[in-house]
């Protein structure tokens, strides 16, 4: 099984390093991740915006949420998401706040 | 491997019993045809060449034939005569553990079901149609990878492959038609949702209203500039079917039935399938024999409607907005297993002053990488992204800024190719693309399905 070394802790993640106990997350995971797998050397408030609504959805609902949610609580342009997460909002923006691979054609 | 590794578990427990019950069930799927192709691999060689993955890892369990081998030897073991009496001689094989982990490597690990080499073969196997009775066999025997069956699952329990609800699919719809009306300058720019009789019925890939809503907002826009009489569903909108990845004909069915019942419930004339390959595959040629039924309505490619429309001058475009060189990508099931290879190459050639094929392309063109649910399984990600070198120096080559891919899946795996093979272009369906170029009608547009000839 794949892990991922963030800081000390050994976290367990897919092939595809997604995490397989979305229950690890915390922050300090986010900005490793955002560095290890999406290329970005610092989040900046729009970044965290959108992770923190994805994962309060998250935690409340056991799913990702769509992107029109994205941009609606956090008042970004749907485009500014995508320059945001260069992989996307799923395999960028879901991944970064902890959440398991989202079904479907991603 | 987390999912590999249940994989694994699932075949070590497997009884004699599950094995002889295996081996039948394979046989029931494969039908007559699939018996001939068992044995008609002349093993020439051909096949090896013209498969993605043996060019790009070049180890022979990757060549087509030995992919066929491996279920052609447990098939040969109990059903032909020679193979019982001579297994020795003629390669026939016990299906036991060691030779399920083979079925599961090759069906599921080492094919996209692209089908390039089938065409590349000297006597005509069906490689494909093989390896999805032997996917089917091993999705019955649980032996599916976990994450495959869940997007089938998914489709299955909620309607759609992503669970999107009912409430946030109209809303997002809802957001798009503001943003479409926005963006053409006209609020009779509509996304109507269930619309009674309406002639078309546009089915999308929940990918689009769950992540990237922008390829509705480009077909929206298409259908207001084409005056069309056109409708969404409210329920029964997906047209993406992983029962085609599974081999499960049952639950292929009853997904497919999903867009039968809204075509049914809406009384619309033609069924549309937007950009995606294997939906438009399912939908098109396959769903009608899972359900022994032939639909009572036209189902076509969105690509075949927008080309209809340019032909009969509904819908113009101004190819001096695309002067970045274009290059098209042939997604397998919209062309080599679909038929639709000309429309969308009319389109472009409308649409962009710089449009270079890729070589080689039309029913030659390679897999991405990610068809047959590849996208979908977590566990080959390295093989996926290694066999879809093939694919992204295809692209590097063409020297083009902008790929044109008329498929949701391929999309999604042109995205990580363009990041890991550092291809540095920009991925966009036909629609975006037409979106871009057209040249809105100024004045009120047609009322709608006045002069609607396209079916």
């Amino acid at each position: 099984m794949p892990t991922i070394d963030c800081g000390g802790r050994q976290l367990d993640v897919n092939e595809e390093g997604f995490l397989l106990h979305p229950e690890q997350w915390d922050e300090n995971l986010a900005t490793f991740l955002a560095r290890a797998e999406e290329g970005l050397e610092t989040l900046t408030d729009e970044h965290w915006a959108v992770i923190r609504f994805i994962r309060s959805h998250y935690e409340e609902t056991h799913g990702a949420p769509m992107v029109r949610a994205v941009c609606k609580a956090t008042g970004l342009p749907l485009k500014r998401v995508y320059e945001l997460f260069p992989s996307g909002p799923a395999r960028g923006a879901c991944k970064l706040a902890g959440l398991p691979k989202p079904d479907g054609c991603v | 491997m987390a999912d590999s590794g249940t994989l694994d578990a699932k075949i070590e427990a497997l009884t004699d019993d599950d094995l002889a019950r295996g081996l039948d069930l394979f046989r029931s799927k494969l039908g007559a045809a699939g018996a001939v192709w068992l044995q008609t691999c002349v093993h020439c060689g051909l096949c090896a060449e013209s498969c993605h993955y043996f060019l790009t890892d070049h180890e022979p369990q990757s060549i087509p034939a030995h992919k066929l081998e491996q279920v052609a030897a447990a098939f040969r073991g109990r059903y032909t005569l020679a193979g019982r009496l001579a297994p020795a001689l003629t390669g026939a094989r016990p299906f036991d553990r060691q030779l399920v982990r083979a079925w599961v490597d090759a069906a599921f690990g080492r094919c996209s079901t692209c089908g390039r080499c089938s065409l590349n073969c000297t006597t005509g196997v069906n490689v494909p149609a093989v390896m999805r009775a032997a996917r089917a066999t091993l999705t019955e025997m649980g032996l599916i990878p976990a994450d495959l069956q869940q997007v089938v699952t998914t489709a299955l329990e909620t309607g759609n492959n992503m669970g999107i609800t009912r409430e946030d699919w109209l809303d997002t719809v809802q957001w798009i038609e503001e943003e479409t009306q926005g963006a053409v300058g006209d609020p009779a720019a509509r996304i109507p949702v269930d619309r009674q009789g309406a002639q078309y019925l546009f089915t999308v890939n929940p990918r689009e209203p769950k992540f990237f809503p922008l390829g509705l907002q480009a077909s929206a826009t298409v259908f207001h500039a084409a005056g069309a009489d056109w409708t969404v569903a409210s329920e029964g909108w997906d047209l993406t079917n992983y029962g085609l990845f599974s081999g499960n004909n049952a639950e292929g069915g009853a997904i497919a039935r999903n867009l039968l019942g809204s075509m049914e419930r809406l009384g619309c004339r033609t069924l549309v399938i937007g950009e995606c390959g294997h939906g438009f595959a399912a939908a098109r040629w396959e769903s009608a024999e899972w359900l022994r039924q032939r639909p009572g309505f036209r189902i076509m490619s969105f690509l075949e409607l927008m080309d209809d429309w340019f032909r009969q001058g509904r819908l113009k475009a101004d190819p001096s907005r695309i002067t970045d060189r274009v290059t098209l990508h042939d997604p397998c099931n919209t062309v080599r297993q679909g038929g639709i290879s000309e429309p969308q190459r009319d389109i472009l050639r409308r649409c962009v002053t710089d449009f270079v094929e890729m070589t080689p392309n039309r029913a030659e063109n390679f897999c991405c990488g990610g068809g047959g649910g590849q996208l979908a399984m977590a566990q080959y990600r390295d093989k996926r992204l290694q066999a879809g070198g093939v694919k992204a120096e295809q692209i590097r080559a063409t020297g083009a800024r902008i790929v044109v891919a008329p498929c949701h899946n391929c999309i999604d795996q042109l995205m990580e190719l363009n990041r890991e093979y550092k291809l540095g272009v920009v991925i966009k369906t036909v629609a975006e693309i037409v979106a871009d170029a057209l040249v809105l009608p100024t004045a009120t547009p047609p009322a709608e399905g006045n002069h609607d000839v396209a079916s």
